[in-house]
């Protein structure tokens, strides 16, 4: 009982009188809360939902069977004959596009007439078990069974049974009618669309093959045998695999992206701890008389220490709880940001539903009392050292901690070197671990060197800041001296947030610059065509094979590349393979390689056979480098190729092989295109070819690019992938300038005293405003320069070590002045105009009565 | 007779306007004066649009384990567009796999849908193979090689033929209704003998025993049997066997057409028309849990010309296959008691019953 009143006397009661204060604490962990949740849940609904529709209708089934370039058909019936109690379902997996809606989803062909075997199996084994475990959706009878347009779809996608969808695949539309919808307890995620075998390859271009074969196997005598024993049946470029390993593969490969992304939510968290910290040494320093009381009658110090440990705890709690629904509101605009990204830089992938699991209340409350506490500790030890002496003083004393700022400004030298130290660590397990560390260390210097330089400005500030503001920016300077805790405090927050702010800044813009410099090399030619549809890293639809000479052979052209895309898989990470027709075009002409030379030496080295050229990031996450053996599967064949050289790429972080194209059709005959460049004449006007190129191609879906439009495009896309990280930092912003305010607020309501006094002295209240206002800007401008100076370490940091470490980029350091220079200008501004309501409740303190109640 | 298909048939039939008309002009009809070449005719006839190979038989076990089997590749003609994907349904290829363990008074059975896809399954004349996944029957010139690879059991069994192919009916067709094409092509191996091994859960079994297989195709538009049919197969001791079936109307009538075959010992074949044979259930009936039908499980057969009267009883009664795909019926292993001509006459054999159990035609799974 005695500690619970000791509790409502020390804490309760305080809290009570200030609202304010409570109020901001709680925000702070709040906001920095569901940032982290927001983070949380929407990278997991964005990342983790991709194939999600294939894997779900894929079924129960042990073992996959994929090729590069499809399975060939008759690999299906050679395995539907072993004498072995398998079931054997052959899949093709590609995608359609809903023309009316513009919504691109999976399209799955199943063999409608073996599946009736499954669902057969199914209900005898599930006679007794829930229902929706039956993946496998039946089809009615079979019925349709030979139409070409006979599809099966998601409820949402069409009316009734009999409605016409057309639908966009590859680059031609075709009219097909709705036979049939899954059923709902196949709890299929977003839409899909099922179609016999016969059907799709008919529509995918994929005759004579199958995108992947899934085996359901008896118990006995065990995986590993049964994986053995087909394993021998197969030719050794078809490749056996656990089902789902696809998935996972994808899982690992973003893994790395949500890590990342994870770990810059925590900065806003950051921001909010040293808020935190601040609002709560001010309380601390406010409640000296009650502590000192407290202890009088006989309280220890570790009581007093749990009182506030247990005061945060407690905000903690509130402001988690408080993060909860603003998390989940934040998250739903987040995951449309991150599903662009994903779909961008990986995979396709949909939003799925955003769910507020248990783990999810978990994390918030670990995250919002954790960071609360950890603040708390340093105020909270202050305030069990408080003697029982001081509540016999008479009156509050003030604010005069002091402040070690030589030392303090030693070990962040200290800390400094560490952090460059660290920096030249490599990843660990693909993390870079140690890069964040450096990041973290910067951070902590910084903080530690910020009294110092508070202290160094504000000396030097306050005799010129007299001369052209006036006295009152002179009291401005001197009390921000003064309370030199208070003010580094205060200035850390925010300059972190501004540091932040800067550095992704900053890397973006030298991605931005490095990708547009690059583009100049990689993009020479006069226009481009793809398959019209959503562009995304994995998808990779053909374009009509007849279209390409059409073009070819049109007045006006020069010449017309071929590129070609395959998803594989090396090492367990997806990976795009491609082939490109390096003889005949100008095609990498000019690409940059890792070795330096020429492009024309590297390319002639790759028309030898089994020669290719692989990606930075490919090179990066597989630990390639020139000279180096990659043995691929290639149709039916396991094909050693030698890397000839290693080329920049930013188009996607998967990590590009790249073959000649003669060298690919050895092993997969398949001669359509993926893309096409097209070289025109030197005398050819570019808009009459471009109509050319499209009346000929006026069956076929395929956009047309000119040069100029697929660089708007990719920069677009650039734009779009780190919006994500523009809100986090907005966020971070947003988090630093409330918590100004707020302190800015509690500095009011502190120095009510000295306020009053100054006014009793004669001064007016305007010039009360007008200091306050000063101080706010002072503070601006010195987390600023403290921001500034971060950021662009933390920008070397995040592009030379973070980057390069996670993603294997190679990001040419650029300085986005004008972008940096308009934010620096927004945050100071914000800051004022944070200073303006405590300014004005300043102005409003009556002195007579503020200096009586003291 | 196995005219169960029909009722298969009707399931695929049903609002398949493709098959339907595909019926009238692409197939031909069962036309008296058929002349038939084997091993051509052991085959695929893809002008007729439904086939079908059907192997039962009765083994034991040399610890005197008694089996019986069936296995059973359908074929029913979907289309025959000339679309050359492999992938295309020309066909619809339907399997049963049966094994009645008598000794074990269990019945296990498995069905199977294919396409023929890229080699899933159908007939493949050249290399003797009849197939429906890694459900097979291989001919050679005097043997034939099964293998059945179920979920719960295996069989491997190897069937010598004792006896030349019989053709039912009369003038190459055998009738089942009046009026032209109401018939079909009808072949059967009535003694084969059978020695193999099968293998139920841990244990295997090396068996011995006799087989008997049918082989059938035709072309028909209607359900002409409109409430079902028995039939049976008796091999005898004395080395004779006898096929019979009746066609039963919903009225309770029966079809005129209902007829049988008798085989002698040196493979001799003697028609028999509904009025030369009689074939009445004996009473003792089971009633099936699952398709709700309830089966004559003991049969009074009788042919007065051979001086042929004995008793047909089922060792397991329970031998009902119960569909998904199709309709359920009866099959299973039958044992022959009586006499000829005042001696006593013993053997084993196959019965068939179908249209017992729910509306005729539909599937008992839910």
């Amino acid at each position: 009982m005695a500690s619970l009143s000791l509790f409502s006397r020390l804490i309760v009661r305080p809290a009570r009188r200030e609202p304010a204060r409570s109020l901001l604490i709680v925000l702070a962990v709040a906001l920095g809360v569901s940032v982290v949740l927001a983070i949380d849940l929407a990278s997991s609904a964005a990342a983790g939902s991709f194939r999600s529709s294939m894997e779900t209708l894929a079924g129960d089934n042990d073992l996959e069977v994929t090729a590069v370039g499809g399975v060939a058909d008759q690999i299906v019936g050679q395995l539907a004959i072993l004498p072995y109690s398998i079931r054997v379902s052959p899949r093709i997996e590609d995608h359609a596009t809903v023309v009316a809606s513009g919504e691109t989803v999976p399209l799955i062909a199943i063999d409608v007439v073996a599946e009736a075997n499954s669902h057969k199996d199914q209900q005898a084994q599930n006679q007794n078990v829930d229902s929706r475990k039956i993946e496998t959706p039946k089809i009615d009878g079979f019925k349709h069974i030979n139409d070409a347009d006979a599809i099966w779809t998601t409820r949402q996608l069409a009316g009734k049974v009999g409605d016409k969808i057309t639908l966009l695949i590859n680059d031609q539309k075709r009219d097909y009618t709705v036979r049939g919808f899954v059923p709902e307890s196949a709890q299929v995620n977003g839409n899909v669309v099922l179609m016999d075998i016969a059907a799709a390859q008919n529509a995918t271009g994929k005759a004579g093959h199958v995108d992947r074969i899934l085996l359901k196997v008896p118990e006995q005598p065990g995986f590993d045998v049964w994986q053995q024993k087909l394993r021998a049946v197969l030719p050794s470029g078809v490749e056996l695999n656990a089902q789902g390993s696809q998935t996972a593969a994808n899982r690992r490969m973003l893994s790395a992206f949500r890590w990342n992304l994870g770990i810059l939510s925590y900065v806003a968290l950051l921001v909010g701890a040293f808020l935190i910290y601040n609002t709560i040494s001010v309380s601390v320093v406010r409640r000296r008389a009650d502590i000192g009381t407290i202890r009088a009658l006989g309280a220890s110090r570790n009581t007093i220490l749990a009182a506030f440990l247990a005061e945060a705890a407690v905000f903690g709690f509130v402001g988690a709880v408080l993060a909860l629904p603003l998390g989940r509101l934040m998250a739903t605009g987040a995951v449309r940001l991150l599903a662009t990204t994903v779909d961008a830089l990986y995979i396709s992938s949909r939003p799925g539903s955003l769910s507020l699991s248990g783990e999810s209340v978990v994390l918030a409350l670990v995250v919002g009392i954790g960071v609360a506490v950890v603040s708390a500790l340093a105020p909270a030890r202050e305030a069990s050292l408080v003697p029982p002496t001081e509540a016999m003083a008479r009156g509050a004393r003030e604010y005069t901690i002091r402040v070690e700022r030589t030392r303090d400004a030693w070990i962040a030298l200290a800390l400094a070197l560490a952090a460059a130290l660290a920096a030249r660590f490599p990843a660990i397990a693909g993390k870079p671990l140690f890069g964040y560390l450096s990041a973290l260390l910067l951070i902590a210097a910084s903080a530690l060197a910020i009294p110092a330089l508070v202290f160094w400005i504000t000396s030097v500030a306050s005799t010129t800041l007299r001369k052209f503001m006036g006295v009152e920016a002179m009291l401005a300077s001197r009390s921000l001296a003064g309370s030199l805790r208070r003010t580094s405090v205060l200035v850390a927050a925010l300059s972190t947030a501004i540091a932040m702010m800067t550095s992704v800044g900053i890397m973006v813009g030298s991605f931005r610059q490095t990708v547009t410099t690059w583009m100049d090399s990689q993009l020479p030619a006069d226009l481009y065509l793809r398959p019209a549809g959503d562009p995304s890293a994995d998808r990779h639809p053909t374009i009509a094979l007849d279209l390409t000479d059409r073009i070819a052979r049109l007045p006006g052209v020069e010449s017309v590349s071929r590129f070609r895309a395959y998803e594989i898989q090396y090492e367990g990470l997806p990976v795009t393979l491609g082939s490109a027709e390096t003889n005949l075009s100008r095609f990498y002409q000019s690409s940059g390689f890792l070795s330096r030379r020429p492009a024309k030496d590297v390319l002639k080295e790759l028309l030898s056979p089994d020669a290719a050229i692989v990606s930075e990031p490919f090179a990066n996450k597989h630990h390639a480098k020139a000279g180096d053996v990659l043995t691929l599967p290639l149709g039916e064949k396991l094909v050693k190729l030698r890397i000839v050289d290693i080329f920049y790429d930013y188009a996607n972080e998967r990590g590009y092989v790249i073959l000649d194209r003669s060298t690919i059709l050895r092993y997969l005959p398949d001669p359509s295109a993926s893309n096409l460049a097209v070289y025109l004449a030197p005398e050819a006007d570019l808009e009459t070819v471009r109509n050319e190129i499209k009346a000929s191609a006026a069956h076929s879906e395929v956009l047309i690019f000119s040069n100029r439009d697929i660089r708007h495009e990719a920069i677009r896309i650039f734009d779009q992938t780190f919006a994500i990280t523009y809100a986090l930092e907005a966020i971070a912003i947003l988090v630093a300038v409330m918590g100004v305010a707020g302190a800015l607020m509690s500095i009011v309501i502190d120095r009510r005293r000295e306020f009053g006094l100054l006014r009793f002295l004669g001064a007016a209240s305007s010039q009360i405003r007008k200091l306050i206002l000063v101080e706010a800007g002072l503070i601006g401008i010195l987390s600023n320069i403290a921001g500034v100076v971060l950021g662009v370490l933390l920008s070397l940091v995040l592009i030379f070590v973070i980057n390069k470490q996670s993603f294997g980029w190679t990001i040419q350091f650029h300085w986005p002045v004008a972008i940096l220079l308009g934010a620096l200008t927004g945050v100071y501004v914000a800051t004022v105009l944070a200073g303006i309501y405590p300014a004005r409740i300043a102005q409003r303190l009556n002195p007579i009565e503020v200096v009586h109640e003291e | 007779m196995r005219n169960r298909l029909a009722g298969l048939i009707t399931i695929f039939l049903i609002g398949n306007s493709i098959a339907v008309s595909a019926w009238a002009a692409d197939y031909k009809v069962a036309l008296p004066g058929y002349h038939y070449q084997f091993p051509r005719d052991h085959f695929n006839h893809p002008d007729y649009q439904t086939e079908w190979w059907y192997y039962t038989g009765n083994l034991r076990a040399s610890d005197g384990h008694r089996f019986g089997f069936e296995l059973t590749f359908f074929r029913q003609s979907i289309s025959r567009d000339a679309n050359p994907s492999p992938w295309h349904i020309h066909d619809l290829y339907l399997a049963h796999l049966a094994l009645s363990d008598i000794s074990g008074h269990r019945f296990y059975h498995e069905e199977r849908i294919s396409r023929a896809g890229p080699g899933m399954a159908g007939v493949d004349e050249n290399t003797g193979v009849i197939w429906n996944g890694n459900w097979q029957a291989q001919r050679e010139e005097d043997a034939q090689q099964l293998r059945g690879i179920g979920q719960e059991f295996d069989i491997q069994l190897n069937l010598k033929t004792q006896k030349p192919p019989v053709i039912h009916g009369r003038d190459g067709i055998s009738r089942k209704a009046e009026g032209v094409g109401h018939a079909s092509h009808y072949i059967s191996f009535t003694r084969l003998l059978t020695s193999g091994s099968i293998e139920l859960k841990d244990d295997t079994y090396k068996v011995e025993g006799t087989s008997w297989m049918d082989h059938e195709f035709f072309t028909e538009s209607l359900d002409l049997t409109d409430n079902g049919w028995d039939w049976l197969s008796l091999q005898l001791d004395d080395n004779t066997e006898l096929m019979l079936y009746r066609l039963r109307h919903k009225d309770g009538t029966i079809e005129p057409y209902s007829s049988g075959t008798y085989v002698d010992a040196q493979g001799k074949t003697t028609f028999l028309s509904l009025k030369d044979f009689s074939m009445t259930p004996g009473g003792e009936t089971w009633k099936s849990s699952q398709s709700k039908g309830t089966y004559p499980v003991r049969w009074h057969v009788s042919v007065p010309s051979l001086a042929i009267k004995v008793d047909v009883a089922t060792p397991l009664p329970n031998q009902e296959l119960t569909s998904a795909i199709g309709p359920s019926y009866w099959e299973g292993a039958i044992d022959i008691t009586g006499q000829r001509a005042g001696i006593p006459l013993h053997g084993v054999g196959y019965l068939e019953m179908t249209g017992y159990g729910v509306a005729h035609g539909a599937s008992v799974a839910p």
